[in-house]
């Protein structure tokens, strides 16, 4: 983001839209989606996530804070997915069918869907890199920024409003004792707290047709610092010479004295 | 010989003379210089109050798409904005339009001596239902202050008006003002959906990093339309 000011406003950019010539920029034919991520299951923490859209190439931007930190003294995995094909919503607590206070992964599929994209920190997007945790952000907040291609049924599913991200893992301490002893629905190796849901967000259109990357580039800096350097310079160089005329004076006095 | 001499210097001491003038000619533009610094108003905490309950703007979270919240305030059909009047802080411009780098930042103005705020042409038209967005800049090394200058004087309860390209006059009201760090733009509760036709007037504050060139921040006003009129 930080870069020379200039760079930011190329001119002939800004001289295109100045004469008002519509579609020129890569972004009008691109689509922009957006998601609140909220706790479920008790977790604290909250985020967001932004996707562009540009055909089936996804720029997402996600940040969330405030998930469990670590996991057997290490940073925590929060595998995270885009759900698909469902009712496109969030899980209530209605959805716990087996009564043990926790939401698992599968109980919250009638509301958010299938495992549709990954959002994995590198290679693999699809379904199938969905549980592995080498790729997963970790840790309590995560900035996470990639652009990925999205399959066709991801797409349909983002296009009709029923694309759901989630994020996965929550701090075995929050739970109850029952469901401290379980294990993962989805990895019967890993504890139900490892793979079940922490936040949740449904992805809508955003009401601009492309949502700006972050900060803005409106400022050139000249009333940031030291303003009117010259004149201070200036100021201080004739009182250095006042200070100066008025030494010689007295040395003269004095010789003259002498 | 030396006698007229010494005389003549305890009369009129011309190393003295000379000294106390550039003194007083260096303390007079040292001290014009530091008075007439101009940095931009931030804007205190406070200002980031919203005026009232009832117009947080941002959309509740999980929300499904087929139950969109209920719309809060007056809604205009779409315009494009083409003036720009915040009486408050004598703002008064005409509105260019501005689109996306290559890099998927905000474009902003050019830089000039007459400065002018831009509308985001993928936003919705001021007047319109969601996060309309107006940039402009604070200052410009080359010429000083800049249109949004004083943005950051803007509080709850100012109104602004904007003229639009169907000869409507929106009339907005400042929600709050916050100021963000630019590595921690909240982008969402910027240009995120909102349940008002809402307003986000963008410009830098906080410290100029002079390594980068950039202010380290965004103060942000966050406006919501209250009424309109023929312009």
């Amino acid at each position: 983001m930080k870069k020379p000011l200039l760079l930011l406003a190329p001119a002939a950019a800004i001289g295109l839209t100045l004469l008002g010539v519509p579609g020129t920029a890569s972004a009008a034919d691109s689509n922009s989606y957006q998601a609140q991520l909220n706790a479920l299951n008790h977790a604290s923490g909250s985020g967001s996530v932004m996707i562009t859209l540009s055909g089936s190439q996804a720029t997402v931007t996600e940040h969330f804070s405030g998930l469990a930190a670590t996991f057997g003294g290490k940073p925590y995995p929060h595998v995270q997915h885009i759900h698909i094909g469902a009712m496109g919503q969030c899980p209530t607590n209605s959805a716990d069918q087996n009564g043990d206070g926790v939401i698992s992964t599968t109980e919250g599929a009638p509301s958010y869907g299938a495992i549709g994209t990954t959002l994995s920190t590198s290679g693999d997007t699809s379904p199938a890199a969905g549980t592995t945790l080498t790729v997963a952000p970790s840790g309590a907040s995560t900035d996470y920024h990639r652009t990925i291609t999205l399959d066709s049924k991801t797409l349909a599913s983002l296009k009709a409003g029923t694309a759901v991200v989630v994020v996965h893992g929550l701090d075995p301490a929050t739970l109850s004792k029952t469901a401290q002893g379980e294990k993962s629905d989805l990895v019967p190796s890993l504890p139900l707290a490892a793979t079940s849901p922490a936040l949740c967000g449904t992805l809508v259109a955003s009401q601009m047709s492309s949502i700006p990357g972050g900060s803005a580039a409106t400022g050139g800096g000249s009333t940031a610092g030291l303003q009117h350097e010259g004149w201070i310079e200036l100021g201080a160089g004739l009182m250095l010479a006042g200070a100066a005329a008025g030494g010689l004076g007295l040395r003269r006095r004095s010789i003259a004295g002498n | 010989m030396h006698e007229p001499q010494h005389h003549g210097r305890r009369r009129l001491p011309p190393f003295a003379v000379l000294a106390v003038v550039l003194l007083f000619a260096g303390a007079a533009l040292v001290t014009g210089a530091l008075h007439s610094q101009r940095h931009p108003p931030q804007p205190p905490a406070s200002a980031a109050t919203p005026l009232t309950t009832m117009s947080s703007p941002t959309v509740p979270a999980g929300t499904p798409p087929r139950h969109s919240p209920a719309v809060i305030g007056p809604v205009l059909a779409r315009a494009v904005p083409v003036h720009l009047d915040i009486p408050e802080i004598e703002v008064n411009t005409d509105l260019l339009q501005l689109g996306l780098n290559p890099d998927h930042s905000v474009q902003v103005p050019p830089l000039s001596r007459h400065s002018e705020a831009g509308w985001y042409r993928y936003s919705p038209t001021p007047g319109q239902l969601g996060p309309s967005v107006i940039l402009g800049h604070v200052d410009s090394a080359e010429y000083g202050p800049a249109v949004f200058f004083r943005l950051g004087a803007l509080r709850p309860g100012h109104t602004l008006s904007i003229t639009r390209a169907d000869h409507t006059a929106a009339v907005f009201r400042i929600d709050r003002v916050v100021s963000y760090p630019k590595d921690h733009f909240p982008t969402l509760e910027v240009y995120g959906n909102t349940n008002t036709a809402a307003l986000r007037l963008i410009t830098c504050g906080g410290k100029f990093d002079l390594s980068t060139r950039n202010y380290e921040s965004n103060i942000v006003a966050y406006a919501s339309l209250i009424s309109s009129h023929p312009a």
